[in-house]
């Protein structure tokens, strides 16, 4: 009797009583962790004249944890020169005071933005829309904008709690406007997400998605999700969550077939570089593990094609090869 | 015989572990019904409109109507302008926020807000939060209402961790500095008429305000949103 109370009952109670606990066990073993590479090794070519940056996400806590993702974003800075860092909303949390934004923003990141990082900044949905007119998220007082940090990439912020139809008009006449250049949109809310507490925004994806596949959007950089996932090309796009900058929702990513990586399991950042067709990138921990990197590059014509049906782009391992499928890159 | 007892009690475990959810289901709290004004029924049926369309394009005069004063009341302020210092952002807001509430002086609420249109509020965001049909593209519906709680569930432990003064909810009051603004989940935004961009909607416990983001004030709210 007693063998089958502890072989049969307890497992089945526990199974009852705690239907995520078996979730967390198959993400971390699905996040691909590259054990051989040492901490805080930039694994990106870093060529002279590249385009470097940094993307962060869901920040603004001015917490410990804020603090050591910057302290990671500086020391990573001195062998990776990025020069500006993307931010994909959540940029203050709680007050938005001038406390505030010195302790959620100025503070943390003051040696890059001392040594003349730019910082790009997208509203999330716990962001006053306020923000936009504070001059160090270079956001030029609107809720939306592009800029050309260099030429040969364009890079779109969107404010995806508030899509209405004004700000999809502007984003296709910019679109339309778009040269051959790498174009990379930013916003919150990930269209496609595995997160057991979010999700993928799905109405979010039907307004976005039919914009990105027929103007060519090549990546799409989201946070909202307090986790790192890189998702498989959707359509030929190439989409990132990056939404454990300062906040982490440990074990929540839950198995999806989109996911090419994930890593739940502590604070991250993102580096990346463009260098012509490719684009190298790499995702670290707080202290400088990396939990993921690899290359996208894009294929074929670029310019904008009304009657696009997908973007070419071919994810490459970062010396160029095919990635395995990813159940295989444990 | 003492496996199949053992089977009996787990199963027994297991069904009261699932007995709470039926009795939620059957506790969950019943659609507001909706309350519609004579008068707005008399002009429904003159416009031959639906009466929730003719307090909903009410709704749209009265705010409309606030936007002229929000309008006129930015000419004569200091303009936002982007800045190095937030303090300066604050001002800004405070100085519009000052010409508004001289110009809606006797501003209370419900003046946008009226008894049919929260009516109408708390009937369109039912089904987000509590409905069998909650919003969202097929297959979702649990998921978005899950997620809809979870945001919800967000805002309260941010409001915990940050604390703040409360927000008293009070026609022209400014939104309290430092008090986190609160998130409203984006199914939810769907369901609501939209707002102009000055305007925004942002859930407070179970209330929900209209709050002018360029004063930083109180336009008016609806108590007990959230059902």
């Amino acid at each position: 009797m007693r063998r089958v109370f502890f072989f049969v009952w307890i497992p089945v109670a526990v199974l009852c009583a705690m239907p995520a606990a078996s979730v967390t066990a198959q993400t971390q073993a699905a996040a691909p962790a590259p054990q051989s590479v040492p901490a805080g090794k930039v694994l990106l070519p870093n060529k002279a004249g590249s385009i470097k940056f940094a993307v962060i996400g869901d920040t603004g806590t001015g917490d410990k944890h804020q603090l050591a993702v910057a302290k990671q974003l500086a020391s990573t800075r001195s062998q990776f020169p990025f020069e500006f860092v993307v931010m994909v909303g959540d940029n203050i949390y709680g007050g938005n005071t001038a406390k505030d934004f010195d302790k959620k923003f100025a503070t943390p990141y003051k040696p890059l933005l001392d040594g003349g990082v730019k910082f790009y900044a997208a509203l999330g949905n716990h962001d006053d829309p306020s923000e936009r007119f504070y001059k160090p998220f270079n956001m030029n007082g609107e809720r939306y904008y592009s800029f050309k940090p260099a030429d040969g990439v364009r890079f779109y912020a969107l404010d995806s709690t508030y899509m209405d139809e004004k700000q999809l008009k502007w984003f296709e006449d910019q679109l339309k406007m778009s040269g051959s250049e790498w174009k990379v949109a930013f916003f919150h809310h990930p269209p496609y997400s595995s997160g057991e507490t979010h999700g993928s925004d799905e109405t979010l994806r039907t307004q976005l998605e039919p914009l990105f596949v027929k103007y060519g959007i090549n990546v799409v950089l989201t946070g909202h999700e307090h986790f790192y996932e890189r998702i498989k090309p959707q359509k030929g796009i190439a989409y990132f969550i990056t939404g454990s900058s300062a906040k982490l929702r440990e074990g929540n990513i839950t198995p999806a077939d989109f996911e090419a990586a994930g890593f739940d399991t502590g604070y991250t950042f993102m580096i990346v570089e463009v260098v012509g067709d490719d684009m190298f990138y790499q995702a670290m921990t707080d202290a400088g593990k990396t939990i993921d990197s690899g290359s996208i590059r894009r294929i074929g014509k670029v310019e904008p094609t009304p009657n696009r049906t997908s973007q070419p782009v071919v994810p490459t391992t970062g010396n160029g090869k095919k990635l395995p499928p990813a159940g295989d890159r444990k | 015989m003492k496996l199949i007892r053992s089977i009996g009690a787990m199963a027994l475990v297991c069904a009261t572990g699932v007995l709470p959810v039926f009795a939620q289901k059957q506790a969950a709290p019943q659609p507001p019904k909706p309350q519609v004004s004579e008068a707005t029924k008399q002009k429904a049926a003159e416009d031959n409109a639906n009466p929730d369309a003719v307090v909903l394009a009410d709704f749209q005069k009265r705010v409309d109507a606030y936007l002229a004063i929000h309008r006129d009341a930015a000419k004569g302020a200091a303009s936002l302008k982007e800045t190095n210092d937030p303090a300066q952002i604050k001002h800004a807001q405070e100085a519009l926020a000052g010409k508004i509430r001289a110009a809606r002086a006797t501003a209370k609420p419900g003046d946008i807000m009226t008894p049919e249109i929260r009516n109408k509020f708390r009937r369109l965001m039912y089904p987000v939060v509590q409905g069998p049909a909650a919003q969202g593209t097929s297959g979702s519906a649990k998921a978005v209402k899950a997620d809809v709680k979870d945001e919800l569930k967000e805002n309260r432990e941010e409001q915990a961790e940050e604390g703040g003064k409360p927000v008293v909810l009070k026609v022209n009051a400014t939104y309290p500095p430092d008090t986190p603004l609160p998130s409203t989940p984006p199914q939810m935004l769907m369901a609501l008429p939209k707002l102009p961009e000055q305007l925004e909607y942002r859930i407070v416990g179970k209330n929900l305000i209209i709050r002018d983001i360029d004063a930083n004030i109180i336009v008016d709210f609806v108590p007990n949103a959230i059902q």
